[in-house]
């Protein structure tokens, strides 16, 4: 059981990713009357689901730094991806964003955040429980 | 000597040394000259090492089990957040058992050195 | 620092509906003022906003891609409308006209008020988000504790 195992560096990307998204719902909510402003997401999950290869999939041979690090939980090239959201009904003064949306997205983030954490002080918890066992 | 007839001599025939030893009884015949003192030699038997062995590979699957759910959530591939919670938490306590099972027995091994031969 | 950014653009939609409640009461309470210092009767005011990149410092600024980041919202301008003011006719009034018609200012209560309605739920979302960045801050805090 080493200390940064894939797992561990899955949970810390899923925070971190997280919190980008937290930041984008913000700007989202805070915009919700700005003329013009398109709502925005941000999507992680494919790439991260690829990194881990969460299916079991076969691995891939990487032969070059860009390519993409299937199942060896390479996590250096993963990028997030912020884009207008395609599905946002226009209002009269060009904007996208629907508020009760965002909120229902914010408190799903916020939820999906709270358990990550929850797990990473799980697993935190166990190695240091080992640790300070004796004999 | 009077030599029996039809059903008798069935009925006489059936009736062995055999039966009356209970070695029968048991279905194998247990043969004492091939024990020897102090061994149970039973061919499927299990040792205790293989039984801590496998103890040992099940707490293991748990906790590979555990990780697939953790990864899967970090993922957002999965919204089982129960039953995430309840794998991690099986992985724990299983490992903080076999954590235990280890003390005790390294404690048993250190009584027995203790011993004075 | 991801969630201090946050933190920093609800903020920013907070100052901003604020300063949009500002204007409402302001037209609220001058719906029947028929005498400003700048003349005639009283112009309803309006708030405009406007977004812009949420940067934290020249470095952002120096490598920035305008869409794709979050956006920090501020009112831009505080517009006074140019609607010509409704025409009332009252002779008996002060600041009645040749014709005894008074100019009275062009603002309709009932919209002010849901102006205003719609504005404190924007602030309250603005709220609820700050809440959820700072428990989140908090939260990573406790890591392994």
């Amino acid at each position: 059981m080493e200390i940064n195992d894939k797992t561990m560096q899955a949970l810390a990307a899923g925070l971190k990713f997280r919190e980008m998204r937290q930041e984008l719902i913000s700007s989202n909510i805070a915009n919700a009357e700005t003329p013009g402003y398109k709502a925005k997401r941000l999507g992680f999950e494919k790439a991260l689901a690829r990194a881990l290869d969460v299916d079991g999939q076969q691995g891939m041979n990487i032969g070059d730094d860009r390519h993409f690090n299937v199942g060896g939980g390479g996590f250096e090239n993963l990028e997030p991806e912020v884009f207008n959201d395609p599905n946002g009904v226009v209002n009269e003064s060009g904007n996208t964003v629907n508020r009760e949306d965002e909120m229902a997205r914010m408190a799903e983030n916020k939820i999906m955040y709270d358990t990550l954490i929850q797990l990473m002080n799980k697993k935190i918890g166990l190695k240091k429980y080992v640790l300070s066992s004796e004999r | 000597m009077i030599k029996p007839y039809g059903q008798m001599q069935n009925t006489l025939k059936s009736y062995d040394m055999k039966n009356w030893s209970k070695s029968v009884e048991l279905g194998n015949k247990v043969d004492f000259k091939d024990k020897s003192f102090g061994e149970v030699n039973k061919p499927d038997a299990k040792t205790f090492g293989d039984f801590l062995l496998d103890s040992v590979g099940k707490v293991n699957d748990l906790q590979v089990q555990a990780n697939q759910a953790m990864e899967q959530v970090a993922s957002g591939k999965s919204q089982n957040l129960h039953e995430t919670l309840l794998a991690v938490e099986k992985a724990d306590i299983a490992f903080r058992t076999m954590n235990q099972v280890r003390s005790k027995v390294i404690d048993a091994y250190k009584e027995i050195m203790k011993m004075q031969v | 620092m991801d969630l201090l950014k946050s933190m920093k653009i609800s903020a920013s939609g907070l100052a901003a509906n604020r300063k949009r409640i500002e204007a409402i009461s302001s037209n609220i309470a001058n719906a029947q003022t028929t005498r400003t210092a700048e003349g005639g009767a009283y112009r309803r005011k309006e708030v405009v906003f406007g977004s812009e990149p949420a940067r934290d410092n020249f470095a952002d600024i120096l490598e920035g891609e305008l869409d794709a980041q979050a956006q920090t919202v501020h009112a831009t301008e505080v517009v006074s409308t140019d609607e010509p003011p409704i025409l009332k006719y009252d002779p008996t009034h002060v600041d009645a006209n040749d014709e005894g018609y008074v100019a009275m200012p062009n603002v309709n209560v009932m919209k002010e008020m849901a102006d205003m309605i719609s504005a404190q739920r924007a602030y309250e979302a603005n709220i609820t988000a700050i809440n959820t960045s700072k428990s989140m801050a908090m939260k990573a805090l406790e890591i392994g504790r």
